[in-house]
C-alpha cells in the first residue's frame, strides 16, 4: 500500500498538485469532493443532519483503508495526513506559498478583482482552520507532520508533482504493495469502534471505479483534458430518462465525462448518423428533465477540428 | 464582396472593413479603461500576432507588449504530459495591469491554463481580450473581458489563424470548406 497525502494552504491549487502527482505516479488520485461522494455512498447522504465533524476523521479512514487495498492512492484531502498514523508506506506532502501569490489564483480562479480575491482568501483559511478544529482538534497543521513541504511560489504544478514522484520514489512506496486484507481488517475494527460512538456503521459499499473507456476517441479527449490539466471522471453518473408506471427506470443515460471544476458533462458522439439520432433524443430528455444539469456534446467533427488544433493525427471512427 | 479565389474557402465571414472597425471600438474601451494603469499586453505565439499589433496600434495609451508560446498536444499514449511555457515572458508582470491577447477563444483550455499562470506571477489586474470567440465550443468557463466577434462553431482562417500554418496572412477571416477542413 503507497500512500500520498498533498494539502496545502488556500489559494495553492493543491488540487492540481494532488491530480498531477497520481498521473505521474499511476497512482488513484482522491479529491476532496470525490472523497465526498465516497463518503456518501458509504455513510448515505448527510441529509439535513450532516455528518458530526468529530466522526469525519474515522469515515474518512474506514473507506480509504478499504481503497488502499485495490489501489495506491494519492489523496488531496485537507487533513488527510493525519489519518494514516503508523502507516509505513506514506508520503505526507504540504504545499504553501507567499500570500501575494495565493491571491494571484484566487484573482483569477473566482474572477475577482485584487481587493476582493485578498478577502476571499482570509475567509477560505478561517474556514479551513475552522474545519481543521472542528475534525482534528487543532486549527493549524504541524509542521512535523509532513515529510515533504513545497513553495508554490517557486514552482508550479507539474515540478512540484515531479518534486513528489522523487520523493514517493525515494521512500521506496511502491515496493510495499497493495495494503493487505489482515491489515485493513485489523485497521477497521478500530474504525467501527470509533463511528459506533456516533451510532456509525461502515456499509462497505464505497468502491473505486477505473475508467475503462469504450472508443479510443475518448481516450484522446481524456488525454487533452490531461494535458490541459483540467480535472474529469469518467462515466461517474447515470441519468434516469424514462419510468414505467410502478416508478421503474426504464431507461437512463451516462454522459462519457464529468468536469468538476465547471460542472459540466460532455457527451462525446462519434457514432453513425442513425445513432446519434437516437443519442440527440436522450440528450434532450435529460436536458428537459434535469435543467440544472450542464451537458455538452462533441460530435465527430468537433472533436476531428480539436484534434487538428491541438496538432493530433488519426481520431478514427 | 466577392469571395477570393482560394480553394478551401467556404465564404469570407468577417471583412477586413469589418474586423477594422470592431477593432476601434474595442480599442477605444481598453483604452478608457486602462487610462490611468500601466497596460502590458501579452500576445500567445503565434496565431495572436497579428490582432496583437493591430489592436495595439489602435489603442491610445501607452502599453508595453510581450509575447509567450505554449507547447503543443502531441500523442496519443496513455500519457501526453501536460501543457508547459515553451517561451516565456521576457519581463516581470509584477505590479502591471496584464491583458492576454488571443486570436480565438473557443474549447477555453489554452486561455484559462495562460490566464492561471500568469495570475500567479503578480500582475496588479490581468483581463482576456479575443478577437473571436467561439462560444458553442466552451468547455471550461471563462471570462472574456474584451471580445471583437462571437462566431458559429465553424473552422475559419485568417487574421493569424491558420490552417497548417497557412492562411494566417488573410486580412480577412474566412470560414473553411467542410471538406478541406
Amino acid at each position: 500500500m503507497a500512500i500520498v497525502t498533498v494539502s496545502g494552504e488556500p489559494g495553492c491549487r493543491t488540487g492540481e498538485v494532488a491530480r498531477l502527482a497520481a498521473q505521474r505516479l499511476n497512482y488513484e488520485h482522491l479529491s476532496a469532493a470525490r472523497l465526498d461522494a465516497l463518503l456518501a455512498e458509504e455513510f448515505g447522504e448527510p441529509g439535513e443532519t450532516p455528518w458530526p465533524d468529530k466522526a469525519w476523521p474515522a469515515m474518512a479512514a474506514s473507506v480509504l483503508v478499504r481503497l488502499a487495498t485495490q489501489s495506491n492512492l494519492v489523496i488531496g484531502v485537507d487533513g488527510a495526513e493525519l489519518l494514516f498514523e503508523g502507516f509505513p508506506a506514506l508520503l505526507r506532502v504540504r504545499v504553501v506559498a507567499h500570500p501575494n501569490r495565493r491571491t494571484g489564483n484566487v484573482m483569477l480562479d473566482d474572477h475577482l478583482e485584487r481587493p476582493a480575491a485578498r478577502h476571499q482568501l482570509k475567509m477560505r483559511e478561517r474556514d479551513a482552520r475552522q474545519l481543521r478544529r472542528l475534525r482534528f482538534r487543532r486549527a493549524n497543521p504541524a509542521p512535523d507532520s509532513f515529510d515533504l513541504v513545497l513553495n508554490a511560489g517557486s514552482f508550479d504544478g507539474e515540478p512540484m508533482a515531479e518534486m513528489i514522484e522523487a520523493a514517493a520514489h525515494a521512500r521506496a512506496l511502491d515496493s510495499f504493495g497493495l495494503l493487505a486484507p489482515a491489515a485493513e481488517a485489523q485497521r477497521q475494527f478500530q474504525l467501527r469502534l470509533q463511528l459506533a460512538r456516533y451510532g456509525m456503521k461502515p456499509k462497505g459499499h464505497a468502491a473505486l471505479k477505473k475508467a475503462q473507456f469504450y472508443h479510443p476517441s475518448e481516450q484522446i479527449f481524456a488525454n487533452l483534458l490531461d494535458f490541459y490539466r483540467i480535472a474529469w471522471e469518467y462515466e461517474p453518473k447515470s441519468f434516469p430518462i424514462a419510468w414505467d408506471a410502478e416508478g421503474r427506470v426504464l431507461e437512463a443515460f451516462t454522459p462519457d465525462f464529468y468536469l468538476p471544476e465547471s460542472d459540466t458533462y460532455i457527451e462525446l458522439t462519434t457514432m453513425k448518423q442513425s445513432l446519434v439520432t437516437k443519442k440527440n433524443r436522450k440528450i434532450r430528455l435529460l436536458r428537459e428533465i434535469y435543467p440544472g444539469v450542464n451537458i455538452q456534446v462533441f460530435y465527430l467533427k468537433d472533436l476531428q477540428d480539436l484534434v487538428l488544433k491541438y496538432g493530433l493525427s488519426g481520431v478514427g471512427n | 464582396m466577392k469571395t477570393p479565389a482560394l480553394p478551401m474557402i467556404e465564404r469570407v465571414l468577417l471583412t477586413r472593413e469589418q474586423i477594422d472597425q470592431r477593432l476601434k471600438e474595442v480599442a477605444a474601451e481598453i483604452s478608457a479603461h486602462y487610462r490611468n494603469g500601466n497596460l502590458k499586453l501579452i500576445g500567445v505565439l503565434k496565431g495572436s500576432v497579428f490582432f496583437l499589433t493591430a489592436l495595439a496600434r489602435e489603442l491610445t495609451i501607452p502599453v508595453k507588449v510581450d509575447f509567450l508560446a505554449i507547447s503543443h498536444f502531441s500523442g496519443e499514449g496513455s500519457s501526453t504530459g501536460v501543457v508547459r511555457i515553451a517561451k516565456d515572458l521576457d519581463e516581470s508582470i509584477e505590479g502591471e495591469d496584464v491583458l492576454l491577447v488571443e486570436d480565438i477563444v473557443d474549447t477555453g483550455f489554452t486561455a484559462r491554463y495562460l490566464l492561471q499562470t500568469l495570475a500567479g506571477r503578480g500582475p496588479n489586474s490581468i483581463a482576456l481580450c479575443t478577437m473571436l470567440d467561439r462560444t458553442p465550443r466552451r468547455i471550461v468557463p471563462l471570462q472574456v473581458d474584451y471580445c471583437c466577434f462571437e462566431i458559429p462553431d465553424r473552422f475559419v482562417i485568417g487574421c493569424g489563424l491558420d490552417f497548417k500554418q497557412l492562411y494566417r496572412n488573410l486580412d480577412f477571416i474566412a470560414v473553411m470548406k467542410p471538406d478541406k477542413a
